[in-house]
């Protein structure tokens, strides 16, 4: 479901977002407010999950527990 | 040039104006430019001194109605009469007329007469009831001495052998008054009654007794009820006293000390007939003078209680009216007095409200002579107009804590409506702990008008950043998702990316190490197979640290854009060829290629191609002390491109220090030689006038008239040196300038990356806070059964739940909130913001009633 390539997906998505964020940004005083917000918080929120996600992909060190207990092993 | 939309990417476009207003309508017109509230006047009489300004009668006069008022509101203080209160919000109070005004004076004047009247009767009357309660108190008392006395009298009459003294009197002993007279009076026994203060009854006797050398006999009693000082309006504890001596000369100076002691005498009659009289007598007036005294209270609290009622809306228009007056003293005349003229800053856009508002008071006046409204060319700096609302005004309130910017700077308050809430959620990401906040805020923006009034100082911060308080809620739901931490909890939203791997013969108590699933990734946030493992928290922090450098990468980066767009905005290619390319590329050559080495080496598969994976920090530490070696590569030719990246950044030195000050020499040079004397092409700040950069000064410094301009008036603003721009161009201070921006620049390129790794700190503080908090409390009662456990569970629960709000939510937020503030003021703001301006204050009733300390009891 997700793999490597999911990046570009998010990617997409996000661009997606802020390119609806500029259309559809109430026109009026306040437009470049609600254009600004919307694009720099979509891109914000894209970079927090693109790092979590990037930092997983190719793991150095896996999880290691010492008490798991009998039974739960296959979770 | 038509105006363009304002936005809150920069500070208003503002335009110096010239009014002129008949002086018949200067009242009205300064009345509805206040309810407009969108113009700053400046102060064209600043040399003369406030006494002689033309409307300082007016002032004072409603000085003195304004304290009237105040005496009104103190005396309904001392009367306990509750003051309705003007709700600001709700109901608006039309600018007083003149004759309101008048008519307001006249009445204040009468009703403080009548006040004053009233409170003086009553004053005259406490005071007698107090004497004549004294009196009372006297009476009583030296009734008893009288008659302790009267057996002494017999007794010394006895030991006398009086032998004027009839005999039948002495078999009679009845007591009578007549005879007691008789008695002391043959003795030539007189006596002083009196009250005195108990504290020092002492001293009094003391005193007496050392004049008197003993020659007198003294009686006293307290009296048990306190008694009010009308003066003060203090109880006070008082004794009455009765002193017997001997000979008039001695009574005298009885009299005399006991007045300098304070104390009142009375007269009291020996007589007992008479004294029961007097009593009589002084119980009547005592009577009469407390029913006098209660209608004079009621009068007066009737009085007071009517007023009440309108005190606060009188107050308001004696307030907006003296703002009135006292901006109408920033005016000055024209030579036969008949016009007003004023100067006045104003947004751009909102000229022509300002005109329409102009034109409907001039017609409503009906006067034939219009008022002029004149844009005016001025080289000086504009105020800073930053409008803002509802939800932008407490980001705003942020940014201008820390400076006003620069006019038409970009208005740092716009990207801080996402990143310093956003900053905060990196530190604070916790799912719970983000739901409660998003659960207060939301709480606080729907009752939002009913909780305006709470004035607890603490609150109304809170309140005031309801909005924030919000867009952190919001980002930190989002992180705490990413975090995949609810009260340090985990969630299995997805399917994990690991999972065991378990050898043959594994027993309980024995450790696991997991191992992927194929090519299948957790698809949102941290997977939850890390929760609880061993090694955790050594991913975790590798994670937030390099997050905490990436982020900071990006903001460090966004901002230095910025101060690009500044630079083309003010148009200064110097700033951008000097201070923003050298700039960029030196801090893109060392931390920019830092954020690419992090990725690529997260996006290699160090496993499958079996090399060892690099460690990032020693590179990045080697690049600068061994440039050309490398320990482990991180991919090829990688030493020749820390080569050039070092390169690249060091040259960046000399030209961040000396591109900018000699182009600025050799411009300045050039317009010298071109015969321009004096500064004018660097020192304007305005944008908006580059348009007639031709625009001569003249050499003392004060702009002259643009003569060629359509619009152009002579203004009769003199220089006024408070806000002149000019200065000499000199070389060596504007290259010490640069030597101190360039250190600085380098200097913070490095300690500001180094600065975002608070966001990797506070964020594993605040997860391992929760996590510690979790096991002290919830976690030891849920392994517990029975009775035991249930009775545990509800207690710790209340505990972990308050400790979680108290703790985590309140102090932990609160410090995370400083930081992302501190990163926003600090780290982001340094990079394009001057911060040089000057507030745009114009004159508003609103803010001014809403400001103004001296109302605050009369708002509602």
């Amino acid at each position: 479901m997700a793999k490597g390539y999911s990046i570009f997906i998010g990617l997409v998505i996000v661009a997606a977002f802020c390119l609806a964020a500029w259309f559809l940004s109430p026109k009026g005083e306040n437009q470049t407010t609600w254009r600004s917000s919307l694009i720099i918080a979509f891109i914000s929120c894209y970079l927090m999950w693109f790092i979590t996600f990037l930092a997983q992909l190719h793991p150095l060190i896996a999880p290691r527990r010492g008490d798991i207990k009998e039974g739960y092993q296959f979770e | 040039m038509a105006p363009q939309q304002q936005t809150m990417f920069r500070s208003a476009d503002m335009s110096m104006v010239q009014l002129y207003i008949s002086n018949e309508i200067g009242r009205e017109c300064v009345n509805a430019l206040g309810e407009l509230g969108l113009v700053q006047f400046r102060d064209l009489n600043s040399e003369v001194s406030a006494f002689q300004r033309t409307f300082t009668q007016e002032i004072r006069r409603l000085d003195n109605v304004e304290r009237q008022l105040r005496y009104f509101y103190t005396q309904m203080e001392k009367s306990n009469i509750p003051l309705r209160r003007l709700d600001l919000d709700a109901e608006t109070i039309a600018p007083p007329t003149t004759t309101e005004i008048d008519e307001l004076s006249e009445r204040s004047q009468s009703l403080e007469q009548r006040i004053f009247q009233l409170n003086d009767s009553y004053e005259t009357l406490k005071k007698r009831e107090v004497e004549l309660t004294e009196w009372r108190w006297v009476l009583r008392e030296a009734g008893g001495f009288f008659d302790r006395a009267h057996g002494n009298v017999e007794e010394i009459r006895a030991s006398t052998e009086d032998d004027d003294a009839p005999l039948l009197q002495d078999v009679e002993h009845n007591n009578q008054a007549a005879d007691v007279e008789r008695s002391f009076s043959g003795m030539n026994i007189g006596f002083v009654a009196g009250v005195i203060n108990r504290d020092r009854v002492a001293a009094f006797e003391r005193i007496l007794w050392r004049t008197l050398r003993g020659n007198l006999y003294m009686n006293q009693s307290e009296i048990p009820e306190p008694l009010v000082d009308p003066a003060t309006n203090e109880s006070i504890n008082k004794n009455v006293f009765v002193i017997f001596a001997h000979g008039k000369e001695i009574l005298a100076k009885i009299r005399k000390i006991s007045e300098s002691m304070g104390a009142e005498i009375y007269s009291v009659d020996e007589n007992t007939d008479l004294r029961r009289d007097q009593m009589h007598e002084v119980n009547a007036r005592l009577n009469d003078v407390q029913n006098v005294l209660q209608n004079t209270q009621q009068t007066l609290e009737a009085e007071l209680t009517q007023i009440a009622q309108s005190l606060a809306a009188w107050m308001i228009l004696i307030t907006k009216e003296k703002a009135a007056y006292q901006t109408l003293n920033l005016f000055s005349f024209d030579r036969q007095r008949r016009t007003l003229i004023a100067e006045a800053w104003c947004p751009t856009n909102d000229l022509p409200r300002i005109r329409t508002t102009l034109q409907d008071v001039t017609n409503r006046a009906g006067l034939s002579v219009p008022s002029i409204i004149n844009e005016i060319r001025t080289n000086k700096t504009p105020p800073t107009y930053l409008k803002t609302n509802k939800f932008t005004e407490a980001f705003q309130t942020i940014i201008n804590a820390y400076g006003t910017a620069t006019y038409q700077e970009i208005n740092p308050a716009l990207p801080a409506i996402v990143t310093f809430p956003f900053l905060f959620a990196v530190m604070f990401g916790d799912l719970g702990h983000a739901l409660i906040m998003l659960l207060a805020s939301l709480a606080m923006i729907y009752w939002e008008k009913p909780l305006k009034k709470v004035s607890f100082e603490l609150f109304a911060m809170i309140y005031y950043g309801r909005y924030i308080a919000l867009v952190m809620a919001i980002f930190s739901v989002f992180t705490g998702l990413i975090y995949n931490d609810v009260f340090s909890k985990s969630m299995t939203l997805f399917d994990s990316q690991w999972e065991w791997d378990v050898p043959e013969g594994w027993k309980q108590g024995q450790p696991l190490t997991a191992k992927l699933k194929g090519d299948y990734r957790y698809p949102f946030g941290i997977d939850w197979m890390w929760h609880g493992s061993d090694n955790d928290l050594l991913f975790s922090n590798s994670y937030k640290m390099k997050m905490s450098i990436i982020l900071g990468w990006v903001h460090m980066t966004y901002s230095l854009c910025l101060a690009y767009l500044n630079a083309r905005h003010f148009k200064k290619p110097i700033d951008i060829w000097g201070n923003f390319v050298p700039g960029m590329i030196f801090f893109q050559s060392i931390f920019g290629y830092l954020v690419i080495c992090i990725v690529y080496k997260w996006s290699v598969d160090w496993l499958a191609i079996e090399k060892q994976p690099p460690s990032l920090l020693n590179m990045l530490i080697y690049m600068f002390l061994q440039p050309g070696t490398i320990d482990q590569e991180l991919y090829k030719g990688q030493s020749t491109v820390q080569v050039i990246l070092l390169l690249l950044a060091v040259i960046q030195v000399p030209i961040l220090l000396f591109l900018k000050p000699f182009y600025l020499r050799w411009e300045h040079n050039r317009a010298r030689a071109k015969g321009y004397r004096g500064i004018g092409e660097h020192s304007r700040v305005s944008a908006l006038d580059e348009d007639d950069g031709d625009g001569h000064i003249e050499g003392n410094g004060r702009p002259s008239v643009d003569t060629d301009d359509g619009e152009g008036v002579a203004m009769i603003a003199h220089g006024g040196d408070d806000d002149e721009e000019h200065e000499e161009f000199e070389f060596s201070e504007e290259l010490i300038h640069q030597v101190i921006h360039t250190i600085e620049f380098c200097l913070n390129c490095v300690s500001h990356t180094a600065s975002y790794l608070r966001l990797w700190a506070l964020s594993l503080a605040h997860q391992q806070l929760s996590v510690v908090l979790w096991d002290m409390t919830l976690a030891g009662a849920l392994t517990k059964g029975g009775v035991v456990g249930v009775i545990m569970i509800v207690a710790m629960f209340y505990l972990w739940f308050f400790l979680s709000c108290a703790v985590l939510i309140c102090m932990e937020g609160c410090s995370a909130m400083l930081h992302s503030l501190r990163l926003q003021w600090v780290e982001a703001q340094s990079k394009y913001a001057e911060f040089a301006g000057h507030m745009f204050t114009p004159f508003s009733f609103l803010t001014m009633l809403e400001e103004d300390e001296g109302l605050a009891e009369f708002r509602g």
